[in-house]
């Protein structure tokens, strides 16, 4: 028995139908197509800002400093530093982004890891596993995210981490839940019926119907990361100033709330359209992923 | 003699969605106070979406319903707001396969049935629960006292039958819908639900329309039996005519299939094939493609209703 | 449990059966109890005794069927007959080897495949029907081209064609079609046993007799050995060589079927076959033959575990527990202290000099 006949046998199962029907069915859906196309300029937005950007985004004059939004020059005007807010903007995207995705996508395969291998094994090794995930779980994200950046110190690298940390138990919750119920079902047991080890049944019949669900969870948490994110920023933890980030932005930019408040504004705005926007795709991402539909 | 209980006439009901199925086509049936009818038909036969007209408990916004509906003299289609929440439970109700389904599992089963009594009747608390613990009695629930403050999830799957039985016959409705009610329980205690339906209906003179996929359960309980297949009525009559002398080709094949009394080892007469998608009108008679004794003239039009003797009638070209 | 294996040496040597050699497969007091576990650290909170000490053999190229209601028993033994869940004590013997001893789970699974009841269930929504049937034979070695060749060539030989439904997804199929392939895929290893729990329960009934004559095809060609379990008493009246009736995690009754249905001697199997719904308009049931639900399996009672709804119960039944005793037509067994002469059942004869 080969390795490489079951990796044929698992993508001729799952890639060419299956995924090319979710691809379709998402395309079909307007809300979900919109959210991406959002995404998708935040993308290139961040990937190419210096090349978009009208301005340096570190730069200010303090002549100028909070003027409002349509001021020549200054299309979205200047924050409490005199710097253009739509250069600022523009290149907050990199490291919203960069705080948003990375920690959902590492705690997605650690926490899918931790996960299905307490689901698919049960007994004892579920229990000592999920115990120890529900430690971190007690605490409400926002304060473990804190606690965790806090006790680290501030910086990109430690924000990164503790977002990691604070994401890993949620996902790992979910893949347990999913796979426990995936075990259950009877194609599994006659996989074991057939004589096939553990690894192979997980490769084969576990991981591509459990994977979908906790994926599409995981999306869902990249707005929540967006926002805790820029959360730690606001604090004075993860982003230090002067770096251009949205939350470190909002909390900059908060005493001129009552000077210029739409321009106070817009990084929360940013944080919200993108939070929202991968909120949908998520949804869609759902319901294109429903095969009885 | 009076308006017949239940008076169905070319029933035809849609669901849209993203694609639109045909799920009734030109139903028409009738029920006479007092009497049992046995739907028989196997899953997407279009039995269970007939029933659920007769309160209308399909989905309004994606249902399109044609044709006329009268039960009791009252034409239900037309019913909405405060008239037909007095139909559903009042002058008909309802039991399905799942009593938890059909209990909620947050009130016990007398308070249950004493609300649905109180609402429909307007008495007061005391007379509720006087009605309950009769209903619990009638039912043959052992200590009913006590079963009264029972909650569904307490109870056997057999007792949760009868009390939801007994809740829907609380108002003393004069049509009770059965939908496959015996379909989940054990041999032994379907046989115990049958007998009492059937003494509870003369009991209460009620007219029953009982939906089922088990040919020996309808003939158990049902007085006349109508089979469906792919949302057509193909055959009707009594159940005695209907089990003797069959002559639709797919009752025919139904009764094959129950293997009562077929011989071990000999090969049984399957019908073949599977049936039709309902995503068009039928234009011929849907059995065609399955039928052992198909005519050239049968994939053409469909066949029209014969009646080959007095309270009978088949749709199809040899019964004629 | 040692009471049924004093009736086993009756069982084995008055066997009814097409084989004159030995049983192919023998099970000998299995048992299977699940522990109920609850609050939070997970302490037992009483034990489900869902197969309690069952001992019968299956003979090469018969049908066992197996009936009765939730909680008998007959889908755990059907489990432990594949070894999805190891039995608490009992062994099972294939062929002369014992597992566990001289036999592996691994060849016994290779011989005794199981068909679930859930058509969509049981295959992975993600593969082929081509890939489902073939990755049993790619576990065991195969090479993928050969076991593709072979998954096309079973697909044919339950009637569906390769050239259409290799490529399809389960719920592209309809039940019927899916439960083919199940059967499919059980037969990928060339076995000598097919266990079907409730196969074709869920099917429609013209659907449900097609595959009950692919399943008389297939037991001819291949010479395969049944063991079918089903709650539908004229289904396993049609399909069984000899039935076994269980109740509460034991054999209640086992013997050829035109023995048992002519005349169930156990006063469980009486009220099973009388529960059946009339198919004569002229003579519907007029009595159910049971009162009441069956009860739990986690507290059974004791002595005989129908005493409590058998109309026949005497005092020695809430006492003593009944063994499987030989009836007098060959191969038919009831454990019921009516038919145990000298049980004490003011019913039963008296002792004579054979019995035990």
């Amino acid at each position: 028995m080969s390795t490489a006949s079951f990796e044929t046998i698992a993508t001729a199962g799952t890639s060419p139908g299956y995924w090319s029907g979710v691809l379709r069915r998402l395309g079909r859906d307007p809300v979900a197509m919109f959210a991406l196309l959002v995404i998708l300029a935040m993308v290139l937005m961040a990937v190419f800002a210096p090349l978009i950007a009208p301005a340096d985004p570190y730069r200010g004059q303090m002549l100028r400093r909070l003027r409002p939004i349509g001021t020549p020059g200054f299309p979205l005007g200047t924050d409490e530093l005199g710097r253009d807010m739509l250069t600022r903007l523009i290149y907050g995207a990199r490291l919203s982004l960069l705080m948003g995705v990375t920690p959902v996508f590492i705690a997605f395969f650690i926490g899918s890891a931790i996960g299905i291998t307490a689901g698919y094994l049960g007994g004892k090794v579920n229990t000592v596993l999920m115990r120890t995930v529900d430690v971190f779980f007690a605490f409400p994200s926002v304060l473990l995210a804190i606690a965790l950046s806090g006790a680290l110190g501030a910086g990109i690298f430690n924000g990164l981490l503790s977002l990691t940390i604070v994401f890993i138990p949620p996902i790992a919750r979910i893949a347990e839940s999913v796979t426990t119920a995936v075990r259950k079902i009877e194609y599994v047991e006659a996989a074991r019926a057939s004589g096939a080890s553990a690894l192979t049944i997980v490769r084969v019949h576990v991981l591509g119907n459990v994977i979908g669900p906790i994926f599409v969870y995981a999306t869902g948490l990249i707005s929540v990361s967006l926002i805790l994110a820029s959360g730690l920023s606001f604090l004075g933890l993860g982003v230090k100033p002067p770096e251009p980030e949205w939350g470190l932005m909002l909390n900059t930019l908060r005493n001129a709330i009552y000077v210029q408040p739409w321009v106070a504004a817009l990084p929360g705005a940013m944080i919200f359209i993108t939070s929202i926007s991968f909120n949908l795709l998520s949804d869609g991402l759902r319901s294109a992923m429903d095969l009885k539909s | 003699m009076s308006a017949p209980l239940v008076e169905i006439e070319n029933l035809n009901v849609r669901f849209h969605g993203p694609r639109t199925v045909h799920a009734v086509n030109g139903v028409s049936l009738r029920l006479e106070a007092g009497e049992t009818l046995g739907i028989l038909g196997e899953s997407g036969s279009g039995k269970s979406v007939t029933l659920k007209t007769l309160l209308r408990l399909l989905p309004e916004n994606r249902t399109e319903i044609g044709g006329s509906v009268r039960v009791d003299g009252v034409d239900i289609l037309s019913l909405d707001g405060r008239a037909l929440a007095d139909h559903r439970g009042g002058v008909a109700s309802m039991i399905f396969q799942d009593p938890m389904l059909a209990l909620d599992p947050v009130y016990n089963i007398g308070e249950q049935i004493a609300e649905a009594v109180i609402r429909h009747e307007g008495c007061d608390k005391a007379a509720g629960w006087a009605r309950a613990l009769d209903m619990l009695t009638r039912v043959r629930i052992p200590s009913p006292e006590r079963r009264l403050k029972a909650y569904p999830h307490e109870m056997s799957g057999g007792m949760r039958q009868r009390a939801m039985i007994a809740l829907a016959l609380a108002c003393r409705p004069k049509l009770l819908l059965a939908d496959e009610p015996t379909t989940a329980l054990d041999a032994t205690v379907q046989i115990q639900i049958l007998l009492l339906l059937r003494e509870l209906q003369r009991e209460f003179g009620m007219g029953m329309i009982f939906v089922t996929h088990d040919i020996g359960v309808a003939v158990e309980v049902s007085d006349r039996v109508a089979v469906m297949y792919a949302g057509e009525i193909v055959e009707s009559g009594s159940v005695r005519d209907l089990i003797r002398d069959p002559r639709h080709p797919y009752t025919k094949g139904l009764l094959a299939a129950n293997l009562h009394g077929a011989v071990k080892g000999a090969r049984l007469q399957a019908i073949p094939g599977a049936p039709p998608a309902l995503d068009a009108v039928p234009a011929a008679c849907s059995f065609a493609p399955r039928c052992p004794l198909k005519l050239a003239s049968c994939d053409l039009a469909r066949p029209p209703v014969a009646v080959p003797a007095p309270g009978r009638s088949v749709r199809c070209v040899l019964a004629g | 449990m040692s009471a049924p294996t004093s009736a086993r040496t009756t069982l084995s040597t008055s066997k009814a059966g097409p084989s004159t050699a030995g049983p192919l497969l023998s099970i000998n007091g299995l048992t299977k109890h699940f522990p109920l576990k609850g609050g939070l650290f997970g302490q037992s909170r009483g034990v489900v005794r869902a197969v309690d000490g069952i001992s019968f053999d299956v003979a090469e190229g018969e049908t066992l069927g197996i009936v009765g209601e939730s909680g008998c028993g007959k889908s755990t033994t059907a489990r432990l007959l594949v070894d999805l869940i190891s039995p608490d004590s009992g062994s099972v013997i294939l062929g002369g080897r014992t597992l566990g001893v001289d036999l592996t789970v691994r060849d016994l699974r290779r011989q005794v495949q199981m068909v679930f009841q859930d058509s969509y269930a049981s295959l992975n929504p993600r593969l082929t029907m081509q890939d489902a049937i073939a990755f049993g034979p790619m576990v065991n070695g195969m090479a993928r081209d050969k076991a593709v060749a072979l998954a096309r060539d079973l697909l044919a030989r339950v009637g569906l064609d390769p050239g259409r439904f290799a490529g399809r997804y389960p719920h592209e199929l309809s039940g019927g079609q899916r439960q083919r392939v199940n059967i499919a895929r059980a037969l990928a290893f060339s076995p000598k046993i097919v266990v079907l729990d409730e196969a074709v329960s869920a099917l429609d009934k013209s659907v449900e007799a097609q595959v009950l004559n692919l399943l008389a095809d297939l037991k001819a060609e291949l010479g395969l050995t049944y063991i079918f379990i089903s709650h539908d008493l004229n289904v396993v009246r049609y399909m069984s060589d000899r039935v076994m009736v269980m109740y509460l995690g034991q054999v209640a009754e086992i013997g050829p079927v035109d023995a048992l249905y002519a005349a169930p001697a156990h006063p469980y199997s009486q009220a099973l076959l009388a529960a059946m719904p009339s198919m004569d308009p002229d003579r519907r049931t007029m009595e159910a033959p049971l009162a009441g639900d069956p009860p739990n399996p986690i507290n059974p009672p004791p002595g005989c575990r129908f005493h409590t709804r058998c109309r026949q119960a005497d005092a020695v039944c809430s006492v003593t527990v009944p063994v499987l005793h030989a009836l007098p037509q060959k191969g038919h067994l009831a454990s019921c202290h009516l038919h145990i002469p000298g049980s004490g059942h003011t019913g039963a004869a008296p002792r004579t000099e054979l019995a035990p």
